[in-house]
């Protein structure tokens, strides 16, 4: 029989990850789609289906269009700031010395840091009086910059922002070290020959030889945040007045802060949703960048 | 410090110890029994040692405490009740929290036990109609009382030569020495939001009074009305002339209640269990710090007193409910009631507790509360949670912009409209 059927082995070893991956992740995700559609208010067992209700309110709902907005904000210096740090921070410290594996480790060391951890080490950096980037700022006699961070309604979102992206930088630098060890030392070594300098090495070799390490980069930073809720709950709660919501908070907030499940679940929806397209994009600019360069 | 403080528990767990009398003791009470708590610090150990005392007086039973982070317990005693496996009993917010969970049904009432024990003679109407009645039925019995009042260093008030002040001006031009004096007249600590809300509940309750907020608690008011208007002016006229310590929304209570004790700041609108803290500060009530009610400001408004009410309450799907019933009877005990008030610095709810033994600030505000014809639960205690969640902005929002908050209000207003329209 194994030998008329040989997918049998390998099957049987996936039950067990695919039987974990249907119970935590397929089926909540089902369940978010169903409770999408009631007003359940996430506890006891009476709930009314409201058909796309939730859906035709949450486009209306101030408070949605402004975590979209910071969720927009959020990604768009997500997929600039850390990857071209990250790229940068690979790129000083890519080669065998000694010193950079002391500072690769420095720069990865945020990763594995929970984001729970961050949040609070970066409330104490950014505490308005004893935090060190105040102190630092009245030290350097920029006391007109010193201010409450996370208090600030101008300023809540990018400082939460700043210590995401000290944990993300690290993760994005790695993953650009390794794109560098697959960039053909000969091809380097031939635009120098032909007289290019550093930068045009860089950007017309070295950048384009990358393309695959930036895909994955971009799309895990994509998702990453995304998804961020952990740091942000932890660092402001989405406050001051929901000037720091993102889609993951106001989701959470929805259901657990005012306990309607329902339509914190259509935000989940749509969140997912994102995602799913970020997701496809990724895909597809991963198969074309592998067909380019196989 | 850390010793007086274990003493202390040690006492209050050694007197609770002996008031477990034959009356809590029940031969049939037999199973698993489970209780959830919010409280931490003192108030944690203390729940736990009664718990404690009260399996050891009802040997038949078997029990599990599961303290939680108060803000957490907000939503995990709600996911436990969803699914079906709530603890026999736990703490709980008088009030509108209350009331949500009655609505659907979770908890169940305790009339019975309520009648046999003649807890009606034991309490306060006031406290009876407000924290343990809901749609006619008792469901909760108190545990703590606490009260609302600005409390000050005494130090500095001295200092800048403030007397305490009874009126809204006089409550001004105290502020204004102090600002003369370069000291922040008034610390806020509102990152978490609901220390805000003592603000706006004082100052309505002072102005358009407690029935027109009760109103507006229930939906049956707007945020747009000229009473809420003149409450958030009177509240600019403050912040505009430069009294708060600034920042506000960037610190914690406990943090503007240290600014106060360390002489940043000469005052902070607070609840009674920051007598705890000053207490672990060694900081002595009436000396190194006191207490004033919020002011008069419209004459003929008749006075309210307001805070929050601690209870114990029975889920309606409990396993053990005669257990849980039984161990609510015990928290009515006066000696329970006492050690536990002593301990954390607030207000024993029960008639029956000796008042004799407060210290001289809880006793003034034990006296100010009976003299006050009304007792009103805090704003987010008040009004239902998603309503809650909208004017908790609105407040952190108005500290840090207070320049906009008629456009705020009316903003409040259609969230607020639209909540209570989702409830329906």
């Amino acid at each position: 029989m194994l030998r008329r059927h040989p997918w049998i082995i390998p099957a049987s070893f996936l039950i067990l990850p695919l039987l974990v991956y249907f119970t935590f992740v397929i089926v909540p995700t089902l369940n978010s789609l169903y409770y999408s559609f009631t007003d359940w208010v996430g506890y006891g067992a009476d709930f009314d289906f409201v058909g796309t209700a939730n859906f035709e309110k949450i486009f209306t709902d101030r408070l949605f269009s402004n975590a979209i907005k910071n969720t927009a904000i959020w990604l768009a210096l997500a997929m600039t700031a850390p990857t071209l740090l990250g790229l940068a921070l690979a790129l000083a410290l890519q080669g065998k010395r000694a010193i950079n594996t002391i500072y690769k480790s420095l720069f990865y060391l945020p990763i594995c840091l929970s984001p729970i951890i961050i949040g609070i080490i970066w409330v104490w950096l950014y505490s308005p009086k004893l935090g060190i980037v105040n102190i630092f700022l009245r030290g350097i006699g920029l006391d007109q910059l010193a201010t409450a961070w996370l208090a600030n309604p101008n300023t809540a979102l990018f400082a939460v922002f700043v210590a995401w992206a000290w944990q993300q930088t690290g993760l994005n630098m790695v993953i650009f070290l390794a794109g560098l060890t697959s960039v053909p030392t000969p091809l380097v070594e031939a635009a120098k020959v032909d007289g290019a300098n550093y930068w045009q090495t860089l950007f017309k070799v070295i950048i384009p030889m990358l393309r695959p390490a930036t895909v994955v980069v971009l799309a895990l930073t994509a998702i990453s945040a995304l998804k961020s809720f952990e740091i942000i709950w932890v660092m402001t709660m989405g406050g001051p007045f929901n000037k720091s919501d993102t889609l993951a908070v106001f989701m959470y907030s929805e259901s657990f802060r005012k306990f309607k499940m329902g339509y914190g679940s259509s935000a989940a929806v749509v969140l997912f949703v994102l995602t799913l397209v970020i997701i496809v994009l990724y895909f597809r600019f991963a198969a074309a960048a592998e067909e380019l360069y196989d | 410090m850390m010793n007086r403080r274990l003493i202390l528990a040690i006492l209050v767990l050694l007197v609770a110890a002996f008031t477990v009398t034959p009356a809590f003791t029940q031969d049939d009470l037999m199973g698993d029994f489970t209780v959830s708590h919010y409280f931490g610090g003192f108030g944690g150990e203390f729940i736990d040692g009664i718990v404690d005392d009260f399996i050891e007086a009802n040997p038949g039973l078997m029990h599990a405490a599961s303290p939680v982070d108060h803000e957490q317990f907000k939503t995990s005693i709600l996911v436990q009740l969803a699914g079906g496996n709530p603890p026999d009993t736990f703490s709980y917010w008088a009030g509108a929290r209350i009331q949500f969970i009655v609505d659907d049904g979770l908890l169940q009432p305790i009339d019975d036990v309520w009648e046999a024990n003649d807890m009606d003679s034991q309490f306060p109407g006031a406290v009876i109609d407000t924290a343990a009645t809901y749609d006619m039925h008792r469901y909760a019995v108190p545990l703590t009382l606490h009260w609302v009042g600005m409390f000050y260093n005494t130090a500095l008030f001295e200092q800048v030569g403030a007397m305490v002040p009874t009126t809204w001006d006089e409550l001004v031009d105290v502020a204004e020495k102090f600002k003369m004096a370069d000291i922040p007249a008034f610390a806020l600590g509102s990152i978490n939001r609901w220390p805000g809300q003592f603000w706006f509940d004082m100052i309505l309750l002072r102005t358009a009074g407690n029935d027109y907020r009760n109103q507006l608690m229930s939906g049956e008011a707007s945020y747009t009305d000229p009473e809420v208007v003149r409450a958030f002016g009177l509240w600019k006229e403050l912040v505009d002339a430069g009294y708060f310590y600034p920042d506000a929304n960037a610190y914690d209570w406990d943090e503007a209640a240290n600014q106060v004790a360390n002489g940043e700041a000469a005052m902070t609108l607070m609840g009674t269990w920051i007598g705890g803290l000053y207490a672990g500060n060694d900081m002595a009530p009436g000396e190194d710090f006191d207490y004033f009610s919020f002011p008069t400001i419209d004459e003929d408004t008749p006075r309210a007193s307001l805070g929050p009410i601690d209870t114990f309450v029975v889920s309606a799907d409990a396993a053990n409910p005669d257990a849980a019933k039984a161990f609510l009877v015990y928290l009515t005990n006066p000696d329970v009631q006492w050690a536990f008030a002593e301990g954390a610095g607030n207000l024993a709810p029960s008639l029956l507790v000796d008042t004799s033994n407060y210290n001289n600030v809880v006793a003034r505000i034990a006296a100010e509360i009976a003299a006050d014809p009304v007792f009103a639960f805090n704003y987010d205690l008040a009004t239902p949670p998603p309503v809650a969640e909208v004017g908790l902005n609105s407040f952190s929002e108005f500290m840090a912009n207070p320049g906009d908050y008629e456009a705020m209000l009316e903003r409040v207003q259609a969230d607020a409209a639209a909540e209570f329209a989702g409830m329906e």
